[in-house]
């Protein structure tokens, strides 16, 4: 017979401030096979941990259930501690009577309590059954994945190839560098952030653990923690890079023209074109689908032959490139090619995107003359469009004023309610780079609020007023356009309480800070899962800020959620550290919380492999016939095969049938 | 000021009430303001500024302000609004209030007025207008149509409108 011991946690005044603990505790003492019933303040400080653990070395107890708070968060802390006392650490049953019961009923202070009777009822008729269960473990390949090549993936790639550990990182673009590489100097010290970054990217691209993959995105992951195997689409670039010297010729003779990303559609590129001058590698590209296959240069044929010379006709690129690193008579396959990695963790450091202007039609987005914040980076940056000189897209003369606009699309219940940051600060350093070099130009920044938390920041902050900068407190309302591509603007000074309007030459809308589109797709092929606000989530926003509920795949940077760079470079090097863990084990724990089919009893239908969500399940022969069979380190324990099964051959380790039937009669009970 | 949370309390659920729903989700960002052209036309009192009034609890304070009667009712603080305060509801919910505590402006009896005897809440005698471009003298509109007038004056009387005693 077991001995189960119920202990009924306060959780301070979270759960003892709904729940009648007293009551539970009586209640438990009266269920079967209970042996002891107690309560504690707080049942995870080293005092309530310590009575479990002492009832344990009394030979009392020999189930312990725990009501609690949560398992997301403690099952683990009440686990190590009984394996602490001696007892098999899976004899052990969380009751959720916080997250699932005080924290839902806070105004039915009695339902509350009677729920929670149930709940424990349900947990030991749980415990009353557990068997003990032991740990497995793989070993681990000694290799990471860091995806995305901006200023998050490149520190996190840095981090654990300094560690020692094999990285390849991966960045869809051409170049890696990121958003940060688009900036022309950041806060709050005004450090060109072409001069901190590049040395960094040619550090990670030169380190001789990191094996940087660009122009690449990640195609298929399977398996987990420690074993990951991953599928890295190198797109096409209709260059050999082997041969390509970065030289740029192909792109000074490519005729055709299509808007520049990197410069936010300010300029154009070419359709072959190197990403940006500081660009690592220093690569070409030819972007195929704005490619006009000049001189009928389709790739993959061969070039037909001038009657007058005998020489073959090329393509202006081809003919332009003095490595030979163009030859469009190559049977390129257009969908690239495939590079197969196994790697033992996984950082995700995708990056933000900044939303169009076009979303807000209250400000003039036809006019040329407003544009986002990142276009002003590429228009005051000294590689962007004007080379740095700070010119108006519709005339291309200097302005005499400029206005900020804050929180487009931030704080928005029509867009992101979130707030995006990292706005104010950059904009607040964009005005004070302008008025620095141009002290004529007035400048007018509206906020709804300067947020200036940050080491050094308000003083920045504070610093531009000193220097003449017009900071008003109030939302703008509205752009409208006059003729000559001049601006009005209808804003709101909320501290004088009284409207403002007057002209502007450019308007600059600092736009929300949000996840690109793509990122849907990746969090699919990852397992990743969203926040509230449409980031990555991350395990546990205090205490788990770059782990996610897939075991092996942390989070660094933007994908998460908005950030600045120091905030984004800590998570990264965060996020390495938490990934060089299974790394520096060599091994890793499976639980045995996992699905097993008893072969007899299968009849080898086969029902259980198209469902199951992680290609654990696959066909073997026993006895001569077809049998199921389950990966033990693919199974992530959904018991999805172990409810579908029509013969009832596959048992849930933890969570068999009559442990969940007894869960069920003592809740219906 | 003081702040006196009953007071408070009692404006917020008052302005609620009267069908200013939207009240507490203001973060007094400006944004209504910034477009509204009452505002622009100098009423001290409306949009963001009615709000923070009326989150500081003083109802009784501003009920003689004229600036609720200035509104437009042009909506575009509600379409520029990033919180769904919607705060023409607001300040139509105020100028309820301030109606049913007889707190008119003069501007707005006058329409009153205007509305229950002629049908328009604006009227001028449009007779030498439409004698001079050679349109008929009589408006095909309530103003000179008597069954339309008497069914107006009905529809007001049975109204909260009529429980006023304006008329």
């Amino acid at each position: 017979m077991a001995k189960v011991g119920v202990y009924v946690c306060h959780c301070g005044s979270n759960i003892a401030g709904v729940i009648d603990v007293a009551a539970v505790r009586d209640f438990a003492e009266t269920l079967p096979d209970v042996v002891v019933a107690r309560k504690d303040l707080f049942m995870c400080s080293d005092s309530g941990q310590e009575m479990v653990k002492q009832d344990i070395r009394d030979g009392l107890v020999d189930r312990v259930v725990v009501a609690a708070c949560t398992p997301r968060t403690h099952e683990p802390i009440f686990r190590a501690a009984i394996e602490k006392a001696g007892l098999n650490k899976y004899l052990f049953e969380m009751a959720n009577i916080r997250d699932q019961d005080s924290w839902v009923h806070a105004h039915d202070h009695e339902g509350a309590t009677e729920k929670a009777k149930k709940i424990v009822a349900s947990a030991v008729a749980k415990a009353r059954n557990l068997e003990p269960l032991e740990d497995k473990f793989v070993p681990v390949t000694d290799a990471a994945l860091v995806i995305g090549g901006g200023i998050g993936g490149i520190s996190a790639a840095l981090e654990l190839a300094n560690m020692g550990h094999k990285t390849y990182l991966v960045e869809k673009r051409p170049s890696i560098g990121g958003v940060m590489a688009q900036l022309d100097k950041t806060f709050p010290t005004n450090d060109c952030s072409a001069c901190i970054l590049t040395p960094m990217m040619v550090e990670a691209y030169n380190h001789p653990n990191i094996e940087t993959l660009t122009y690449s995105e990640v195609d298929d992951v399977s398996g987990y923690i420690g074993n990951f195997t991953v599928k890295i689409r190198q797109k096409q670039t209709y260059v050999d890079w082997s041969r390509c010297t970065g030289c740029g010729d192909c792109a000074s003779k490519c005729p055709s023209k299509t808007p520049d990303e990197f410069n936010m559609g300010l300029s154009d590129r070419r359709a072959a074109y190197i990403m940006f001058p500081q660009a690592v590698p220093k690569k070409a590209v030819v972007d195929i689908e704005h490619c006009l296959h000049c001189a009928g240069r389709e790739i993959g044929t061969l070039p037909k032959i001038n009657e007058k010379t005998g020489r073959p006709i090329l393509a202006p690129c081809e003919r332009a490139c003095p490595a030979e690193a163009i030859n469009r008579s190559v049977a390129y396959d257009p969908a690239g090619a495939i590079k197969e990695v196994e790697v033992g963790s996984i950082i995700v450091a995708t990056g933000y995107q900044v939303m169009d202007k076009g979303w807000f039609k209250e400000m003039a987005p036809d006019s040329p003359n407003v544009i986002t914040a990142l276009q002003l980076e590429r228009i005051i940056s000294a590689t962007g469009p004007t080379e740095g000189k700070l010119l108006r897209p519709s005339d291309k003369e200097k302005p005499h004023t400029i206005t900020f606009v804050s929180c487009m699309g931030s704080r928005d219940e029509h867009f992101h309610t979130y707030c995006s940051r990292f706005c104010c600060m950059y904009m607040i350093k964009q005005a004070r780079l302008i008025k620095e070099k141009y002290p004529d130009i007035t400048i007018n920044m509206h906020f709804i609020d300067v947020r200036s938390a940050g080491k050094g920041y308000d003083e920045y902050y504070t610093g531009a007023r000193k220097m003449g900068i017009n900071i008003f407190k109030g939302k703008v309302g509205g752009l409208e356009m006059l003729p000559d591509d001049r601006l009005r603007v209808l804003a709101y000074d909320m501290e004088a309480a009284t409207g403002i309007e007057y002209e502007s030459d450019l308007v600059v809308l600092a736009t929300a800070v949000e996840l690109p589109q793509d990122a849907t797709a990746l969090a699919q092929k990852l397992g990743l899962q969203f926040c509230g606000s449409n980031f990555f989530r991350e395990l546990h926003p205090k205490l788990g800020p770059v782990e996610t509920a897939t075991e092996g795949l942390f989070l660094a940077g933007c994908c998460q959620g908005p950030k600045d760079i120091p905030d984004t470079v800590a998570q990264a090097k965060g996020a390495a550290a938490a990934a060089a863990v299974p790394l520096a084990q060599g091994k890793v724990r499976i639980e045995p919380i996992i699905s097993e089919v008893h072969a007899e009893t299968c009849s080898g239908c086969g029902i259980c492999i198209p469902l199951c969500p992680y290609h654990a399940i696959s066909m073997t022969t026993y006895a001569d016939r077809p049998r199921a069979q389950i990966e033990m380190s693919a199974c992530k324990g959904c018991g999805v095969c172990t409810s579908a099964c029509p013969s009832g051959a596959i048992v849930l380790h933890g969570y068999d049938e009559s442990q969940i039937f007894a869960q069920i009669e003592a809740l219906t009970a | 000021m003081r702040i006196i949370q009953d007071k408070i309390n009692e404006a917020v659920s008052t302005i609620m009430a009267y069908g200013g729903h939207g009240i507490r989700n203001c973060v007094q960002c400006g944004a209504c303001s910034a477009v509204c052209p009452g505002v622009r036309a100098g009423f001290p009192l409306l949009c963001r500024n009615l709000i923070r009034h009326l989150l500081n609890g003083e109802l009784e304070e501003i009920i003689e302000d004229a600036s609720s009667w200035g509104c437009q009712a042009c909506n575009r603080c509600t379409e520029v609004c990033p919180q769904g305060v919607r705060p023409q509801e607001v300040v139509f919910a105020f100028r309820r209030y301030q109606a049913n505590q007889l707190a008119f402006s003069t501007s707005s009896v006058t329409s009153q007025m205007n509305l229950f005897e002629t049908g328009h809440a604006v009227y001028t005698d449009p007779t030498e207008a439409r004698k001079k471009v050679g349109l008929p003298e009589k408006t095909p509109t309530s103003a000179f149509d008597d069954q339309a007038k008497q069914e107006i004056q009905t529809l007001i009387n049975n109204s909260p409108m009529g429980e006023l005693g304006l008329f």
